[in-house]
Formats: C-alpha cells, structure tokens, sequence
C-alpha cells in the first residue's frame, strides 16, 4: 500500500472531476468520524495492488500493521489501474460519486433492466435529464426513485438531447449496480 | 348690450301725413335762422333715402287684399337677405349716444351707416338674391363668399370700432372703448360660433352622400389653418368623416395608360372620387404630422392619427400613420402613450382588417425602436407584444398538404410502374389527364387570385416574419440587460444608483418570453437558459467580481428569470424533459435573499409555485432542504409569506413521502439519511445540505403564531403520518394563500373568518383578484377617511383630557370654598365662645 504520485494522483480526480465537478472538494476534504481521536482525520486515497481505494486517515494508520500479502482491502475500493496505466473507475465508487454528482439521468422503470444487463441508455428510456451537460461528462444513472444504478458517460449534450430520435444512445454505460451479481468474480 | 339688428318687425307704413302744398307752409324766420345755424342737425333730411321710403310706402299703399299679402310675403323673403346687409349697420342704443332734441320737439336718433361700404354691400347682397332667387328654401352661400362676408364683418367690426370712436370723442363718452372690444369679441363668437355651424353642415353633407360632396372635404381642410380651437375641431371634424368615408380597399390611382383609355360615366365618376378623396386624405395627413410636433396639438393629433389607424389599417399611406403612433409608444406623455399602445393592441387583435401585414410593420417598427434607443424606454412599448396572437395550425395544414403529396407521389410511381405494358391507350387518357390536371391548376389560381383568404404560405411567412421580429427584440433586451450587469466593477456606485432605472424593459420582455416560449426554435432554447441563468446571477465558475455585479439584478428579477426558464421547459417537455438543477440552486439561494419591503412576495409566491409545487419527481435531498429552508423563511417574516412557505411545504411533504422523515423527531435522520450524515443550514446546494437528517422544530413555534390561519395550517402539517396513502389535497396555490394574507388585504377585513375565505377562494381567483385591485383603487380613499377618522379620534381625546382638569379645578374650588364656609363657621363659633 502506498499513497498516490503524481501522474496516478492527476489521472484518479480527472476521473472523478468529470463526474463530480467542483463537488470534488466535497469527497478530498471530506470529515471522517471514525476512529478513536477527538478531531475528525480526512479521507485519502492509496494505491495497493493497482487498485485505488479511498479510506479515512485513521483507518490507513492501523491498515499499515498488516502486511501486503494479507491486506486484501481497506476503505472503498473506487478504481483500478489497467496494465497500460490508464484508470478506470468501478462499481464500488458509485455511493461516492452518487452524492457528489452534478449530472444526473433519471431512467424510466420500463429501461432499467435494460441498463442494469449492461446496455447502454437510449433516449426512449429517458425520464429525466439535468440541465447542461456537455459530451464526455461523466453522468450517474439514477432510478425514478433515486435509487442510483451506475454511471456513464454522456454521449451527447443535453441540448442535441432535444432533437435525437427516440432510439438514439444517450449515456454510453460503464458501471452499474447489476454488476455486483453478473461480475462477482472480478469485483 | 349694444343691439346691432333692428327689431324684425313689420312695421306697418306710417300714415301718410296730409298733403299740404309747399306755398302754404310757413316758414318763420327764427326757424330759418336755427336751421341755418345748425345744419348738422337737420341733415339727416338730406340724407333720408326718399327712394326706399316712397317706394315702401307706395308698395304697400296701393295694393290690397291678396296682393297686399303676397308684398308681405315678399318682403319677408328679402329681409332674410338683408338680415345680413342690415347686421352692418349699427343703429346706436338711445343708451349710449344721446339723442338730439330739435326746436321743434323731434328726437333724432344717430344712425350710423356706412356708404363707402354699402356699394360693396350692395355687390354682395346682389350676390346673394341672386342664390336665393335659385333657392329660397335655405340661403347656402358658397364657402368662398362666406368667408368673405366673414372677413368684411370682422373688418366692418373694426372699423365701426373705429368709427364709433371717432364718434363718441366727439360725445366724450369713455365707454366707447370697452365698447368696441366687447363688439369685437362678440363677433369674433359670433364667427366662432359660424363656423362651427359650417364645419358640421359640411360633415353632414358629406357623411350623407360622399359622391357628390366630395369637393367639400377640401373646404373643410380649409379650417385647418385657422386660430387654435377652430383647428383642433376641424381636424376632429375631418376625423369623423374620413373614419366613415374610407373605403375598404385600398386606393390605386390609374395610370397613364388606363387614363388614356376610354371608360364609362360610372368609372369616371369613381376615379375622380378616388382621387379627390385619396388626395384631400393626404393633404390632412401632412397636417396631422406637422401638428404633431407642435406640443399645443399634440394631443388632437396623436388622437387622430390613432383612430384612423384602427379604423383602416388597410389603407394607403398606413406605414406613415404606423411610423407616427410606434414613435410615440414610448413618450414620457401617459396620455398619449396609453393612447398608442391600446392602438397597436387593437391592430394586433383584429388580424382581419389588414391581413397581418400591418401587424409585421408594427413589429418591425418596434423592434427598430428599441435598438434604436438601446433598450432605454418605457415598458408600455414591448409590452403591447403581449396581444400577438399566433396560429399554430397553419404549419399543420401545411404538413398535411406535404402528406398527400407524398401520397401522390407513391401513388404515381406505382402507376408509372403499371404503365409502360399499356402505352398507346394510356396516351390518350395522359394527355386527357394532363389537361385536366391543367385545367384544375388553372382554376385554382384564379380562385386564388380572387379569394379574399390569405394564401397560407403567405399567412406562414408574416407569422415567420413577426415572430422572428419580436424574439430580436427580446434577445437583444436580455443581452443588454446582461452587458450592464457585466460591466467594470468599477462603476460599482453609478450602476448602484440606476439600478432599478436600468433595465425597464426586463420585465415585459420576461413576461413575452413566457407567453411564446413554445414558439422558440429548438436550436435557442440552449441558449437562451444559459442568458436565463447568468442573468439571475448561477455561474458558479464566475469570478467574485460578477458575482457582485449580478446582484444589481433585483430578487424579484432574477426570480422571475428562474420562472420564465421553468415556463420555456415546461412547454418543451415534448423534446426532453430537462431538470433545471442551476435554477434550483438559484431559488434555494434566493429565498435568502428575499426581503419583504424591498422585494415583491407575488413573484415569490409564483416562483415557488411553478418550480415545486407542479407534478415532478423530486430528488428526495433537493426536496427535504427545500421544506427545511421554507420553514425557516416563514418564522422570518409575516404572515403573507408564511403563509405562502406553508402551502408550499405541505405540497412537498405530500408529494414525497421520505421527506416525512423530518417529521420526526429523529436526529441525525436515521436510516433515511442519505449521505450528507449532518444538516448544513449554509449550503448553497440542496443536494449536498443533508436536510434529510434534520427536524422540523419550526413548526412547534409556528402553531403558535399569532394569525389563526398560520398557526392551524402548523398544526395541520406536523399532524401528518408517515404512512403512505394520504388524501388531502389542498386546493390553495402558494400564490392565492400570498395574496390572501397580504397586508393590504388585512386592512380592509380586520375579522378574519377562515370558514369565509375557504367558501370566497373555491369560487374562484378572479374574483377576489378584482376585489383586491379595486380594493387597492380605494386605499386613497380609504387614507383620507382614515386621517379624519384618526383626528376626530384625537380631539375627542383631548376634549376627555380637558374635562378632566377641569372638573378636578371644579373640585379643588368648590372644596376651598367649603373649608372657607367651614371655616367662617368656626370662626362664629368660636367668638361666639369668646364672647360666652
């Protein structure tokens, strides 16, 4: 386990930037209340086997006792690094990027099976769409009752959103909750 | 008075003195002699018109009977005539001049009569016997002579001034002067009162028969360059009768060629019409224009030109009229601007006098005025924008029209298809075919050519026109509102002074845009909310110093901002339904913003209605941190906007049921949470303010509030379960529940009766809208008797004050003077004890 350098540190809040926006600060200068002394830690992020996590300062104090072959994880698993170094963020982030989100679709109750098999989101299943998205953001995929299912990247803006004929793609998938049942292995 | 008409009546011929031969008169010598001396006053003999006299006398004297009548008869229909020969001559009032008594005992009346007029006199009189000789009936002189006879009697007027003053230094009598004036003005009355009487025959005349009397329209713009209230009748006169007059076409005047060409009488006739008509309208245009800017005529003319731009709007030389009324829509005059706008309003709802293309024109022509005077102007002007009215079938029709034709089309590919097996028949009938198809085309156009219903693609290019028109200017308004809210820092202070002056048309424009919001193209929609949004001031990215200059925005501006974007979403939810997140955290932050005095609670009331009180999903964080921040803002302020907040804060705890958490007294949220774990009362973002975990305590205080209808509306909310199916449906908006308690409305109902106002407001908003207006009309009134009221109230108050010292004076005296009796008695008393 070590903490992040540059380049991983750059490429890991690129990442969740385009999802979260300038909420960013939300999850770096987040108070965390665990742990055993009076003033509340931060949260940080380390790197153990090419996975990112994100665990209270507290929490990584007492995760350094155990040894690296032991440590199987700490904290939230939000992300990996592939083998040609680029990040991907996984599954497990989405309580994350959940509340910090600044652009969010809500799907119909018709298409979230659809979203939850791995499909990518079409306009026809749209319920809701916030207001000033742009292309390549980063979306989370929420149900009509708030419920968040995933996340994704916006294919298009909202106002090109407007005029797309009903069988057009909307958010290009990347996560969703389905997975947790679909990719138990590789979690 | 001075009588300037001898008395009408017939004076019978005096009897006609005894005929005595000249030799038996005696003259005696003393009489010579007077007569000698004083020849003045015997010249009046040499002066008798012995002509008339004998030939009045003579007339009368010989006939008898039925001729004798006829003479009479006669006589009456000269006198009419000479009525205004004789209105020369003055004959001078006993009262003024003297007469003069003769040795012989005979009273001679001074007459003036002026000879070196009475030729001219005599001319016109001729004149007129001639006219009336052709008709007797009604004495019509012809305008020319009229007004010369007016001319001379005013000049007549003067000069017997003149000479009356002349006459009366020689009597010494002061009065003369005065006198003359007084004559002067009353025929100037006299002459007022003339040409009145004229204009009106000549209008009548007219409006009788307009073919004929078509020359009087030019005698009646002769009026037009008279003194200042003669002007202002005629043009108000011409107005009557052009409003009536014009026709319902427009007027083309013939050109060379048909002039040439030979035409019937009737055609004739017409065109003559046509053209005196069309060029007596042009000569009164030019008038009215020139009057305008003259500030005595102003508001004649500006009448003038109003009316006949509502009456015919389709006539020639509209465009001028239209120029004229769009340049004053925005004068500082509120009589003459309320008079313009209601006029272009009317333009813009009665479509069917002019076919629309007016209604172009005029927005043209107000859109170039508001860039022209860069957005400077009174709101009036682009709020008469509101009356257009759109026809949204026309683009259907014409869709349909493109269905068949690709019904057509299909239809004769598979007849081509079909066709070539059977050539030589299907010549024939082809050629059949297309001379049918040619002849339908034909027929269509020439029915076109003569319908008077506008072409639909014709109909669809104005609309396209005025439409494109009327978003310029409203785009342009929104920019400039935005570049003078961007400006230099700074000019903090001047654009602190101007900032309610700045942006006048902000409002009206507003209001446009959500009326036609589902007129505007997709492509602007993106656009215009991101104007919408930095207008009320939501970049967030945006550095400090316009962050600053945004908030010279008013709270009621940039709330009405957010209202319009939710109007223009609302009524594009067939493209996408779009959550407006920017504008949330616009109204979460602007309720603390809201100050009662400065800021208007209606448009808070709207806001809050349209943004959370509509059928949408919420996000259940967004929506409990806006029923935590309403019940704050209700313990802030009184009783209207409490009120309002409340309605609100039911509706949502309605619609969402989580939200229902927060009325229980679990803090820290439980299991509901989310994942904000503490309440951030300072968050300017609802989503991340965790009011999931926070408690309504306000309510508690709120069930105590002074106003009864506050307090049960409390009561009723913290009531609610968290069970699922709740029924109650309030009927209250936030904005009916605002105006309801609002302060004005308090003064007038002192007893406030819940029951009532529940019965009052199912009846219906327009009701008590209209009352709340005429309510506020009264208030004046209201203040006057309230002032009256207040200082009757003190008076008596210090009448009360008055008679209470006074009667405690009345008791101290009548006790001192008891203690005196008392004590005089003791004093007997006790020298009645001495003396014992």
């Amino acid at each position: 386990m070590r903490p992040l350098d540059e380049t991983e540190t750059d490429a890991v809040f690129r990442k969740l930037h385009s999802f979260t926006g300038h909420n960013l600060k939300n999850i770096v200068e987040n108070p965390s209340h665990e742990g055993p002394e009076p003033n509340p830690g931060r949260y940080c992020f380390r790197l153990h086997k090419n996975k990112v996590y994100y665990v209270s300062e507290s929490l990584v104090k007492r995760a350094t006792n155990i040894s690296r072959k032991n440590l199987a994880s700490l904290g939230t698993c939000i992300g990996k690094f592939t083998h040609g170094g680029s990040f991907h963020l996984t599954i497990q982030a989405l309580n994350l990027l959940a509340a910090n989100a600044k652009h969010k679709v809500w799907l119909k109750p018709t298409s979230e099976m659809s979203f939850l098999y791995g499909n990518h989101v079409l306009k026809g299943g749209l319920g809701r769409i916030t207001d000033s998205i742009s292309k390549n953001d980063g979306v989370v995929v929420f149900s009509m009752s708030d419920v968040p299912l995933g996340f994704g990247s916006a294919a298009r803006s909202t106002q090109d959103c407007r005029k797309l004929d009903p069988n057009g793609i909307v958010v290009h998938h990347q996560a969703d909750i389905g997975e947790y049942l679909r990719m138990e292995d590789e979690l | 008075m001075v009588k300037k008409k001898q008395k009408q009546k017939i004076v019978l011929p005096p009897a006609l003195p005894p005929e005595i031969s000249e030799d038996e008169i005696e003259v005696s010598d003393e009489d010579l002699q007077f007569v000698n001396e004083n020849r003045d006053y015997a010249g009046f003999v040499s002066r008798l018109d012995t002509d008339t006299i004998t030939r009045h006398v003579s007339r009368v004297a010989d006939l008898e009977g039925d001729d004798l009548e006829a003479a009479y008869e006669k006589r009456l229909g000269r006198k009419s005539q000479q009525k205004q020969e004789e209105e020369v001559r003055l004959q001078v009032d006993p009262v003024d001049a003297l007469p003069v008594k003769t040795l012989d005992g005979k009273l001679y009346y001074r007459t003036l009569s002026n000879t070196s007029e009475k030729s001219e006199n005599g001319r016109d009189a001729d004149d007129e016997k001639d006219d009336s000789g052709a008709d007797k009936g009604i004495v019509r002189l012809t305008k020319a002579e009229r007004r010369a006879k007016l001319k001379k009697s005013k000049k007549e007027a003067k000069k017997q001034g003149k000479e009356l003053g002349k006459t009366e230094e020689v009597q010494e009598t002061p009065q003369a002067a005065v006198l003359a004036k007084v004559k002067e003005d009353l025929t100037a009355e006299e002459v007022f009162e003339n040409k009145k009487l004229k204009l009106a025959e000549l209008g009548i005349a007219l409006l009788a028969d307009p073919e004929s009397n078509i020359k009087t329209l030019k005698e009646m713009l002769q009026f037009c360059k008279d003194d200042h209230a003669i002007v202002k009748l005629a043009l108000l006169s011409l107005l009557a009768v052009f409003k009536d007059i014009i026709p319902g076409y427009r007027i083309r005047l013939p050109t060379e060629k048909e002039l040439e060409m030979k035409v019937s009488k009737d055609v004739k006739k017409l065109r003559y019409h046509e053209s005196t008509l069309l060029s007596a309208y042009k000569v009164y245009l030019q008038k009215l224009m020139v009057l305008e800017k003259r500030s005595k005529y102003q508001h004649v003319a500006v009448r003038c030109i109003c009316t006949l731009l509502e009456a015919a709007p389709h006539f020639n030389f509209c465009e001028n009229l239209l120029g004229a009324v769009v340049e004053n829509i925005g004068s500082s005059d509120d009589v003459i601007r309320k008079l313009c706008c209601a006029t272009i309003k009317s333009l813009f709802t009665s479509e069917g006098k002019h076919g629309g293309q007016a209604t172009v024109e005029a927005v043209r022509l107000i859109a170039d005025h508001v860039k022209a005077h860069d957005c400077q102007l009174h709101p009036d002007s682009v709020e008469v924008l509101l009356s257009l009215s759109f026809d949204e079938d026309l683009g259907k029709a014409e869709e349909e029209d493109k269905e068949n034709k690709f019904r057509n089309k299909k239809s004769k590919k598979r007849k081509n298809n079909e066709e070539p097996s059977q050539l030589q028949e299907n010549d024939r009938k082809k050629s059949r075919k297309e001379l049918l198809t040619k002849m339908r085309e034909e027929v269509a156009a020439d029915y076109k050519a003569a319908a008077f219903t506008t072409d639909v693609k014709e109909q669809k290019r104005m609309q396209s026109e005025t439409l494109s028109a009327v978003f310029e200017t409203y785009f342009r308004i929104l920019k400039h509102t935005m570049l003078s809210t961007t400006d230099s820092p700074e000019a903090n202070d001047n654009l602190v002074a101007n900032a309610t002056g700045a942006h006048p048309l902000l409002a009206p424009c507003l209001n446009g845009l959500g009326k036609f919001s589902h007129l505007i193209d997709l492509d602007y929609i993106g656009d215009l909310m991101n104007y919408l949004k930095k207008l009320a001031g939501g970049d967030t990215n945006s550095n400090s110093s316009s962050e600053r200059s945004s908030k010279y925005l008013t709270v009621s501006e940039r709330l009405q901002c957010c209202i319009v974007a939710f109007k223009v979403m609302k009524s594009n939810l067939d493209a996408l339904n779009v959550d407006l997140q920017g504008f949330f955290v616009l109204l979460y932050n602007l309720i603390l913003e809201y100050r009662p005095g400065r800021d208007q609670g209606e448009v808070l009331a709207e806001a809050l209605k349209i943004m959370l009180c509509e059928d949408r999903q919420h996000d259940m964080q967004k929506a409990a941190a806006f029923v935590k921040r309403l019940a704050t803002f209700s313990l802030c302020f009184g009783s209207a906007e409490s009120m309002a907040a409340l309605v609100t804060l039911k509706y949502l705890l309605q619609k969402n049921v989580k939200c229902r958490n927060l009325l229980e007294n679990d803090a820290g949220g439980g299991s509901v949470s989310g994942f904000v774990a503490k309440y951030q009362p300072y968050a300017s973002d609802p989503n991340l303010s965790g009011a999931l975990a926070s408690v309504l305590w306000e309510l508690n205080l709120l069930c105590k509030h002074y106003h009864p209808a506050v307090s049960t509306m409390a009561s009723s909310i913290s009531s609610m379960s968290t069970s699922h199916n709740q029924v109650y449906l309030s009927s209250i908006s936030p904005q009916q529940a605002f105006t309801d308690l609002s302060l004005e409305r308090e003064l007038l109902n002192p007893k406030y009766d819940i029951r009532k106002s529940n019965s009052k407001r199912k009846k219906g908003s327009s009701k008590m809208t209209g009352g709340i207006d005429s309510s506020l009309d009264t208030s004046s009134a209201d203040e006057d008797e309230l002032k009256k009221k207040l200082s009757d109230h003190f008076v008596l108050l210090r009448d009360f004050k008055e008679n209470g010292r006074l009667r405690s004076e009345l008791e101290r005296t009548t006790l001192a003077l008891q203690l005196y009796d008392e004590y005089k008695k003791q004093k007997k008393k006790m020298s009645k004890n001495d003396r014992k």
